[in-house]
């Protein structure tokens, strides 16, 4: 098949939070260029997925492995996730008060490119052209870091900070949801503009209305903490008209055979 | 122990100076009695709950009965030109002489800036009027151990119509003995002052104790911003009693930093004397390690229509502990008055600790008026969302302080704010070892 480098994997992996586990040994391998989808109900792990990889402190990877580009994931802290190209959009993105969005990046963007002095003098000129691709108004630089943002403007903060920080796998946690339909296609262009060549993407969604935009390669379903079917960019728009009923009566019959 | 003993017998009165005015030899020995007889202050008190009032007694206090202040170690000719960013400077370690300079506009002002020992010889009259006014030697055990034994200090008089862009720079050292400094500050009507009352003690590093007591009047229409960083030796020990004055349309405006010292203990007070006074005040405090605070803030409205403003942010980390209570009071036929008080806690780790006790005595309903207090940990979801940028914990932890401190930052005038926010980021990087 294709000879394309894999990006992001991870296989059989587990996750326990609060004491229970919410995530039942998931995996997936996302090469160079791919967009993959994850779709599924309130409470189904999603989230839970998301933060674990990320590397949240309350969410506990018990078991399974997981690489970016090659390097062992589980080895490392959140900063070094990070470092190593990881990309979290929040579902709930927090607010950090007192931090301006300007300094707030350009701290990111220096940990990120360390001593390389060419990345932070092009970083004013790099934020002016973000905000523009964006369409975020220039005043939201020196406003604190999603402090009294709507719904929509923290979500397109975050879009922002990904297309700043150009990792090599984002994944988008719910990032279309709230958002209006202008809105939308906006936040689409910013992920599209970081979905290019080399990068990966990994995008958590309940609507396969932002798939219009962004095309996955592949669309995986996740249920009560495990994948349950994958599919084409099809899968997507069977679930946004059957629901998930039926995928859970045919993996009862699974169950029950 | 010495200083239980010492407060039983009674020990002989002298003069601090041979040609010691007899006011302030009757004034100093009536405090001298007042320290001898009052009790030490009860724990049970909410002033004391916190803090032992013994870890501020003096031992050998006798030594310190007949000590004459001592010339400056430093000669004239060693002390280097005035600072063309300061309108005035002075200098004092420990119980020595303090030395001033003044700018040559200054000179013919008729500004007064010297030792407080001199000032009682060549300005008796003045200094009369208002030491010991605002925190006189019944004020409480340790105000009058200050006001009998006062050794060294300042005296700072600023007549009427004077408006200085300059700051005044006061560098004041403890030094490894118990220090017993005063500060006298007077800023006549229509005048317009910043002083930098910087109390730090690096000057050698062993322990020291000292009781300071800081004595600040604002004439009407007067504009005084006074800066206060605290940023003492860490294994010593501080006791400080601040009280300003404001009359009618003066303003103050005071920030004090409090980071050093390993306890202190601190109250701070202003009184809106005069119709229209406003004071504003802005507390940064910083604590790591077993660093132990203990601040006390008041805002006296005596006179209708004044304002005052304190917004106080702790942050705590390692085992310091911050205990502050803020009074706001205003009298009973002071009307239409505006107070507010904030106080905000941040704790960066489990073993810090901090008390926030709001208090107001407010005798009639013609006001406007708020107070709030919260404590509470770093958010632990705050320090991942920054750690999923590529922050380490350490950026993290103090890119949160910073943001928690920036409002209170902003507040800061824009020449005095960079050298606040030096003060501040300096402590945060040691903080982290950095
Ligand atoms: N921090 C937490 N503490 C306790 N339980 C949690 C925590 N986070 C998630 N859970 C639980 O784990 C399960 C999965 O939640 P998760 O947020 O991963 O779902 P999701 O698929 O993202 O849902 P949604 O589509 O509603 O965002 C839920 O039962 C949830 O209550
Ligand atoms: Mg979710």
């Amino acid at each position: 098949m294709s000879d394309k480098k894999t990006v992001f994997s991870f296989s059989d992996i587990h996750v326990e939070v609060g004491g229970n586990e919410v995530v039942k040994g998931v995996s997936l391998d996302i090469k160079e260029g791919e967009i993959h989808a994850i779709m599924g109900p309130n409470g189904s792990g999603k989230s839970s997925l998301a933060n674990a990889l990320a590397g949240h402190p309350s969410y506990e990877i018990t078991g399974g492995k997981a690489m970016i580009y090659g390097k062992d994931l589980l080895e490392m802290d959140a900063t070094e996730r990070a470092l190593a190209g990881l990309f979290l959009a929040f579902q709930y993105p927090l607010a950090i008060p007192g931090v301006t969005v300007a300094n707030f990046l350009r701290a990111a963007v220096k940990a990120k490119h360390g001593g390389d002095e060419e990345a932070l003098r092009s970083f004013r000129k790099n934020l002016k052209e973000k905000f523009k691709l964006l369409e975020v108004d220039t005043s939201f630089a020196t406003r604190y870091v999603n402090d009294g943002f709507s719904g929509g403007e923290k979500k397109r903060l975050e879009i922002l900070q990904m297309a700043m920080l150009d990792p090599k796998i984002g994944i988008l946690d719910e990032t279309d949801s709230g958002l209006d339909i202008d809105a939308l296609k906006v936040v689409s262009k910013g992920i599209n503009s970081v979905a290019t060549g080399k990068n990966g993407l990994l995008l958590v969604t309940h609507y396969q209305r932002i798939l219009n935009y962004i095309k996955p390669d592949k669309v995986h379903v996740m249920m009560n903490g495990k994948f349950v079917r994958e599919g084409g960019p099809e899968l997507a728009l069977e679930l946004e008209e059957k629901g998930y009923d039926w995928i859970k009566a045919e993996n009862q019959q699974a169950v029950e055979v | 122990m010495i200083t239980e003993t010492l407060t039983e017998q009674k020990v002989a009165f002298r003069p601090i100076a041979e040609n010691e005015p007899d006011w302030l030899y009757d004034l100093r020995s009536r405090a001298w009695d007042y320290f001898q007889e009052a009790e030490m202050p009860s724990q049970v008190e909410h002033l004391w709950k916190y803090t032992k009032p013994k870890w501020f007694m003096p031992k050998e206090i006798e030594k310190k009965m007949s000590v004459l202040p001592v010339a400056s170690e430093i000669k004239d000719e060693e002390i280097a030109p005035l600072k063309p960013e300061f309108a005035a400077f002075g200098c004092n370690h420990g119980d020595r002489i303090t030395y001033t300079q003044l700018s040559e506009e200054l000179k013919s002002s008729g500004i007064v800036f010297e030792d407080i020992q001199k000032a009682i010889t060549n300005h008796p009259d003045l200094v009369q009027k208002y030491l010991g006014r605002l925190i006189g030697y019944d004020f409480g055990k340790f105000e009058a151990l200050n006001m009998a034994l006062f050794n060294s200090g300042m005296f700072l008089y600023l007549p009427p119509n004077i408006e200085l862009e300059k700051p005044i720079y006061m560098h004041r050292h403890p030094d490894d003995k118990y220090n017993i400094p005063r500060l006298l500050v007077v800023v006549g009507d229509n005048s317009k002052a910043t002083i930098i009352d910087d109390y730090a003690g690096k000057a050698n590093d062993r322990p020291y104790n000292a009781n300071c007591a800081v004595e600040i009047f604002g004439g009407q229409n007067s504009q005084i911003r006074f800066v206060s960083p605290q940023n003492l030796y860490k294994e010593s020990r501080s006791y400080v009693t601040q009280r300003a004055q404001i009359d009618q349309h003066g303003r103050m405006f005071s920030i004090f930093v409090s980071l050093g010292s390993d306890v202190s203990k601190f109250n701070l007070g202003t009184i809106l004397n005069g119709q229209g006074a406003y004071s504003q005040m802005l507390g940064i405090l910083f604590g790591d390690e077993k660093q132990h605070f203990d601040h006390h803030t008041m805002h006296h409205h005596k006179a209708g229509e004044s304002f005052s403003n304190i917004d106080f942010k702790v942050v705590l980390k390692d085992k310091a502990l911050s205990a502050y209570t803020g009074l706001i009071k205003i009298d009973e036929k002071t009307l239409n008055c505006e107070a507010f008080q904030e106080n905000r806690n941040l704790l960066l780790n489990k073993g810090a600790r901090a008390e926030s006790i709001p208090e107001l005595e407010i005798l009639n309903d013609q006001v406007r008026c708020s107070h709030g207090a919260t404590v509470g940990p770093i958010d632990p979801e705050m320090v991942f969302y920054l750690k999923s940028r590529g922050y380490s914990t350490d950026e993290a932890v103090r890119t949160i302080v910073a943001g928690f401190i920036e409002p209170l930052l902003t507040a800061v005038p824009e020449d005095l704010r960079q050298m606040m926010q030096n003060m501040v980021q300096f402590k945060l990087n040691n903080g982290t070892g950095e």
